[in-house]
């Protein structure tokens, strides 16, 4: 089912992706194959793929896929959803906090989704944001943005 | 003898006290990544490209680092099958059969041990193979023109569907997104901005760093959330630490079969470890007598995929560094580390900078040696790392993740995009589709393209370049016989389980 629905959505994608590309052709050309047929060719692979996708009856369906398969319930959805909320709110926030906040931030809150202890987490989140930025920025000259705690440098 | 004056030169390079410090650091680390739960080879040598550059590493150290952490991985991993029952990776899964079972019969010392030394033997075994067939192919090579490579990069994406096994389809949907991915970004020849929305994050493409931790660190830390720790516990390390003279003989013979098996499968572009531990456990399990415990807890059954793996770790290196097209998931991330430093591997590195591939070899030898006599007293201390719980690991993976991610460009863009990246691989990997593909067809595409269309100018656009030498027509045909291995392979699975509905081919 949830292969059938992939299918689908890939190749929507691709066609969509496969009217944008359409438009590209260069100024002024040294070559014979311009900047568009090989994108093209690949996404009329992958289209073709998608169809397989949604005509074939997924095979192994009964048997697990590997290791890592799970049944997925709701329980793991909300999390799996507040784990990349998280992230992209690290993200935003990587620059504009500085590195040494944000990761505090995001180490607790990653820490408690991961079922540590409040007491845990709050010195996991503090001991990885400041170990972190010792070992990257001062000992293996990695800059990190400093953000809100610029003033504090010099 | 070019070939040992050359290579008494890359000792030369690998022997010096800078590079063996950085081998010996990449080994360590390898060691401590590939035993970790959820993080392999290719997480290990993606987090430390960044940081490799910002150290300002020369390239042949850079190169020193990153092969000790590979082979480290790859011995790291079977610590956790062995003791854990839980591969880290999955070319470590077949370790588990056998090893785990050893452990829990008590022998879990001479259990690692031995898997050390098969480990050490396959890789040393792998790293002749390396020394003598790679520069041979490296003058072979240096007849390819740009539609051989074309026809060469088909077939290394065709092997890798074609021996990807159940699953052949998503392997080549993979590899097509893949090889998608890398044409987004400014066309190098016309000029032309592809794919970007007009967004300048994506003006020179996605940055492989960002699509490599998107797609395994980022997805594996998804899936980590799925089972908060299951409360499994390792078995301890007692008893007699060290296998003897008898067990030692007793696996030797597998060692070597194992090992020529699996440098042949690391050599195949495409095929790697994970192929190759199995072939070589399931060759051995045939070879055996009747009375043989494997899937008990029989030692040739954990030599055979220990040595099979390293070796092929090793043999990966060839296509990787002759012909610039790399075997594995892992030589294709190394790959793009080359690029970074603009060096461009292929049969001319080989003339033109022997320092950087003979230290690579070399090091190889002495990464190898680093890791078994580490490896034995080490252990206790490699178990202690076990068990570390999620709440201290994931946040720790996650901040290194975004740093190795942020030092390539410094711009949040790369962040937000390796999130993007990493949520549609997770879903990819719900729905069962390898990764390890689209990584490696990402690494090919752009090289496919430029050899496609430089090929295409020489012939003014016919076609019939792609077909016009021997070396193509060899190519082509086994590009043909591994499109015909997997449908025949389905028929034949098929017609078994028409028959006896009941039997599974394990």
């Amino acid at each position: 089912m949830y292969q059938r629905i992939f299918g689908l959505v890939l190749l929507l994608i691709c066609i969509g992706l496969g009217i944008v590309a359409w438009d590209y052709h260069a100024p002024f050309s040294y070559e014979p194959v311009g900047p568009r047929s090989y994108p093209l060719l690949l996404l009329l692979l992958m289209g073709l793929g998608a169809i397989y996708l949604i005509a074939v009856k997924p095979a192994g369906a009964h048997e697990p896929a590997n290791e890592h398969d799970h049944p997925m319930d709701r329980h793991v959805l909300i999390k799996v959803t507040s784990c990349v909320v998280v992230l992209t709110v690290y993200a935003a926030l990587f620059e504009t906090l500085g590195f040494i906040p944000a990761s505090m931030l995001f180490g607790i809150v990653m820490a408690r989704l991961y079922e540590g202890s409040w007491l845990a987490s709050v010195i996991a989140g503090v001991v990885l944001a400041i170990g972190l930025y010792l070992l990257f920025d001062k000992a293996l000259d990695v800059p990190l943005p400093l953000g809100i705690l610029a003033g504090l440098e010099n | 003898m070019d070939t040992l004056s050359y290579l008494g030169q890359g000792f030369g390079v690998a022997l010096s006290p800078y590079n063996l410090f950085t081998a010996l650091c990449g080994t360590l680390i390898g060691t401590v990544v590939g035993l970790l739960p959820g993080l392999g080879p290719i997480n290990g040598v993606a987090l430390l490209i960044p940081i490799a550059f910002a150290l300002g590493l020369p390239p042949e150290s850079a190169l020193i680092l990153l092969a000790a952490v590979y082979l480290g991985c790859e011995y790291g991993g079977r610590i956790s099958s062995i003791l854990l029952n839980i591969p880290g990776e999955a070319s470590a899964v077949m370790t588990t059969l056998d090893g785990y079972p050893l452990a829990r019969q008590g022998k879990a010392g001479v259990a690692l041990s031995i898997s050390a030394w098969s480990s050490f033997l396959g890789g040393f075994i792998a790293t002749c193979g390396v020394v003598i067939f790679a520069p041979l192919l490296a003058k072979w090579a240096v007849a390819f023109g740009p539609a051989e490579y074309f026809v060469l990069m088909v077939f290394a994406i065709v092997c890798l569907a074609g021996m990807a096994g159940n699953r052949p389809m998503k392997t080549a949907i993979a590899c097509c997104i893949g090889l998608f991915l890398s044409c987004v970004g400014i066309d190098s020849n016309s000029g032309v901005y592809r794919f970007t929305f007009g967004s300048l994050g994506l003006a020179d493409g996605i940055q492989f760093v960002v699509l490599v931790l998107g797609l395994f660190s980022v997805s594996e830390i998804l899936v980590l959330l799925e089972h908060t720790h299951r409360g499994q516990k390792a078995l301890e390390a007692s008893g007699r630490m060290l296998f003897n003279l008898k067990e030692g003989a007793f696996v030797l013979a597998t060692n070597l079969r194992s090992g020529a098996i699996g440098f042949g499968l690391g050599i195949l572009p495409g095929a790697g470890a994970t192929l190759a531990s199995a072939v070589a456990y399931m060759s051995e399990k045939r070879l055996a007598h009747k009375d043989n415990q494997f899937g008990k807890g029989d030692l040739r059954g954990l030599a055979a995929p220990e040595t099979a793996n390293s070796a092929s770790a090793c043999g990966s290196m060839v296509p990787m560094l002759t012909l610039g097209v790399p075997g594995s998931g892992t030589t294709a991330v190394m790959l793009g580390a080359l690029t970074l430093y603009n060096i461009t591997p292929g049969p001319l590195l080989f003339q033109n900078q022997p320092d950087i591939v003979w230290g690579l070899i070399a090091s190889l030898f002495v990464a190898n040696v680093m890791l078994i006599v580490m490896n034995v007293p080490m252990i206790k201390v490699f178990t202690k790392i076990l068990a570390v719980p999620y709440w201290a690991l994931v946040p720790a993976i996650a901040i290194i993740t975004s740093i190795g991610v942020y030092a390539v460009h410094a711009t949040t863009f790369d962040l937000f995009l390796m999130i993007i990246i990493g949520v549609a691989g997770y879903i990819l990997r719900k729905l069962d589709f390898p990764l390890s593909a689209i990584l490696l067809g990402f690494i090919l595409g752009g090289l496919m393209e430029q050899n496609l269309r430089r090929a295409l100018s020489i012939s003014d656009g016919s076609l019939g370049i792609l077909f016009a030498s021997p070396i193509t027509w060899g190519v082509w045909t086994l590009i043909a016989a591994m499109i015909a291995l997997p449908i025949y392979r389905t028929w034949r699975n098929n017609a078994k389980r028409a028959g006896r509905p009941a039997v599974a081919d394990a």
